[in-house]
């Protein structure tokens, strides 16, 4: 039977979105550490390094690093190569503001840590409206 | 959100649609920090002003929004562009890179930006003063706005940033608010510091250690110069998401410890010595072989006390004929240094100083691949941070003295 565990969080952005997870235990700069044509990671030593974040329900601790961020996340949008939703344990400006660009819904401070219930693969329901995260363990 | 009547006419349309789609993004942004009202800037430095960070999704924004007969209402200044607009070609940037930055560019200015393009504006006549609440964006010269000048500001990504200067407002949260700007962890520096490579392997450790926090240092000497703050800034904000730091005695909020800490005890206590800076220089300095084939000192931008530097170190010498040696800064540092005859020596031994850009904004990837660049030395933290995801270049990382003769022999020396 597949498990479901829902948990509550903070709407930072608006809207609805699922996919499957990408976890990363790290932090992210969008501008330098992701390849905005593929959607690929590119910082060296990163936990995702090489890891395709396009189209996936990204679970992060927060941003980092450039102020080009809030831009990259809009134009990854525009290319199709962004995530559809965030995770955060902690949302700060630069990705929020890319997201609330590019229309991309961001929960933070959920109920549960999100890095012990949600790992990479699971199928993940986000409604930012009602700060509810839905998450389906891969089996 | 709290609005007065003037931002709620912003918000209804009543002023254009450019100020209402930037009201709408503030209003937000200010609600997803339960920001309870906005608070007035006059004064808002953009980033987003390269086509590398923009993509055309950005260009499109801002063209938009000046098409629509946006105006910017506080003093701007601009983040640098994707390319040196003198010499641009000769860099080996594509005609279709600078095609699409003179579109943002064009943009930009006509919506009312000062197009400085450089990530120093503090250097070149945009230095907001303690306690000014303004918008800026680019992680280094945000946390060198915050910190050395005293003046509050959010990290502001380009979006917000434009936004911030079409309504002359952003929401009152974060480092506007006095209560957000006290010290959490504690950094006792506990060895003598000297020279921007110095003062990034602290930055980058800070900023690792920090995340989002606000760290204070004690051990920074009082004598540590803009450019060494400067290099530290660009540190933080490349491995970490620091707004500002404080330094105990040095910068304007943290005559002393207590003030630093808004009278708290330290989350975290942690020593910057040795060994913590040798696990920087490691981590910063990663190229295997001795190769050296592209050089890059300034960034940030230097100033003009750097370029003299950069040209004693330089004078009477001749780079490597297979090293290509580029020095960063503004147009404006740029023309001090040709008066003061600092570009010609530069020149003379083989260097360009190059305006405008750097290599974080600019097409580096393909720049590199075209020019054959395979290993970054630098004595930039932040540079040498972003190279190896960026561009796919690893990095040699050391203090001036080190790149000059690595730049000369074309070998780095360990």
């Amino acid at each position: 039977m597949t498990k479901e565990i829902i948990l509550k969080g903070r709407k930072v952005v608006k809207g609805k979105a699922a996919g499957y997870a990408v976890v990363s235990t790290e932090p992210i700069s969008f501008n330098g550490g992701v390849d905005p044509a593929t959607g690929i990671m590119t910082e060296e030593e990163h936990p995702i390094k090489d890891v395709n974040i396009a189209g996936k329900v990204l679970v992060f601790p927060t941003g980092k690093g450039s102020t080009g961020g809030s831009n990259r996340i809009y134009d990854m949008a525009d290319r199709k190569t962004a995530p559809v939703a965030f995770i955060q344990a902690n949302a700060e400006p630069i990705t929020t503001i890319g997201a609330i660009m590019a229309d991309i819904p961001v929960v933070d401070k959920l109920d549960q840590d999100p890095f012990a219930v949600i790992e990479t693969g699971d199928y993940v329901e986000v409604d930012a409206d009602n700060g509810i995260v839905k998450v389906i363990k891969k089996e | 959100m709290q609005l007065t009547n003037y931002e709620n006419r912003m918000l209804n349309g009543e002023m254009g649609e450019p100020i209402r789609k930037a009201m709408e993004i503030l209003v937000a942004l200010g609600e997803s920090y339960d920001a309870k009202r906005m608070v007035e800037v006059r004064n808002v430095h953009l980033a987003g002003a390269s086509i590398v960070v923009t993509g055309e999704a950005g260009v499109k924004f801002a063209e938009s929004m000046q098409c629509q007969g946006g105006c910017f209402c506080t003093r701007t200044t601009s983040n640098p562009t994707a390319l040196d607009c003198a010499k641009w070609r000769e860099l080996g940037i594509a005609e279709k890179d600078a095609e699409l930055q003179g579109r943002l560019t064009n943009a930009l200015a006509k919506l009312g930006a000062q197009i400085i393009s450089t990530c120093t504006p503090y250097f070149v006549g945009n230095a907001p003063r303690l306690g000014e609440h303004v918008a800026w964006g680019e992680s280094s010269a945000v946390i060198y706005a915050n910190s050395v000048l005293g003046a509050r500001t959010n990290r502001e990504g380009g979006p917000s940033g434009l936004a911030a200067a079409l309504c002359g407002r952003v929401p009152e949260c974060g480092f506007h608010l006095k209560e957000n700007r006290y010290g959490k962890l504690l950094i006792n520096v506990t060895i003598p510091l000297s020279g921007v490579t110095d003062y990034g392997c602290l930055g980058y450790f800070a900023g690792m250690l920090s995340s989002q926090d606000t760290p204070v240092f004690t051990g920074i000497p009082d004598t540590a110069t803009p450019d060494e703050l400067k290099g530290l800034s660009a540190a933080l904000g490349s491995s970490g998401a620091v707004t500002m730091f404080h330094a105990v005695g040095v910068t304007p909020e943290a005559p002393d410890l207590e003030t630093a800490f808004g009278g708290k005890k330290p989350e975290t206590v942690v020593e910057f010595g040795e060994k913590e800076k040798k696990m920087m220089l490691d981590k910063l300095d990663r190229e295997e072989s001795s190769d050296v084939d592209w050089v890059m000192l300034g960034c940030p931008h230097a100033s003009m006390f750097e370029i003299a530097d950069i040209s004693r170190a330089l004078e009477g010498k001749k780079i490597n004929p297979d090293v290509t040696l580029w020095v960063g800064t503004s147009i404006q540092v740029k023309t001090i240094a040709d008066r003061m005859g600092y570009t010609d020596i530069i020149e003379k031994a083989g260097g360009k100083v190059v305006c405008d850009t750097c290599p974080v904004l600019a097409p580096t990837r393909d720049l590199a691949q075209k020019m054959g660049y395979k290993v970054l030395t630098t004595n930039s933290a932040k540079m040498a941070h972003y190279s190896p995801g960026q561009f796919g270049l690893m990095t040699h990382y050391g203090n001036i003295d080190k790149i000059i003769d690595a730049a000369v022999t074309g070998k780095w020396k360990r």
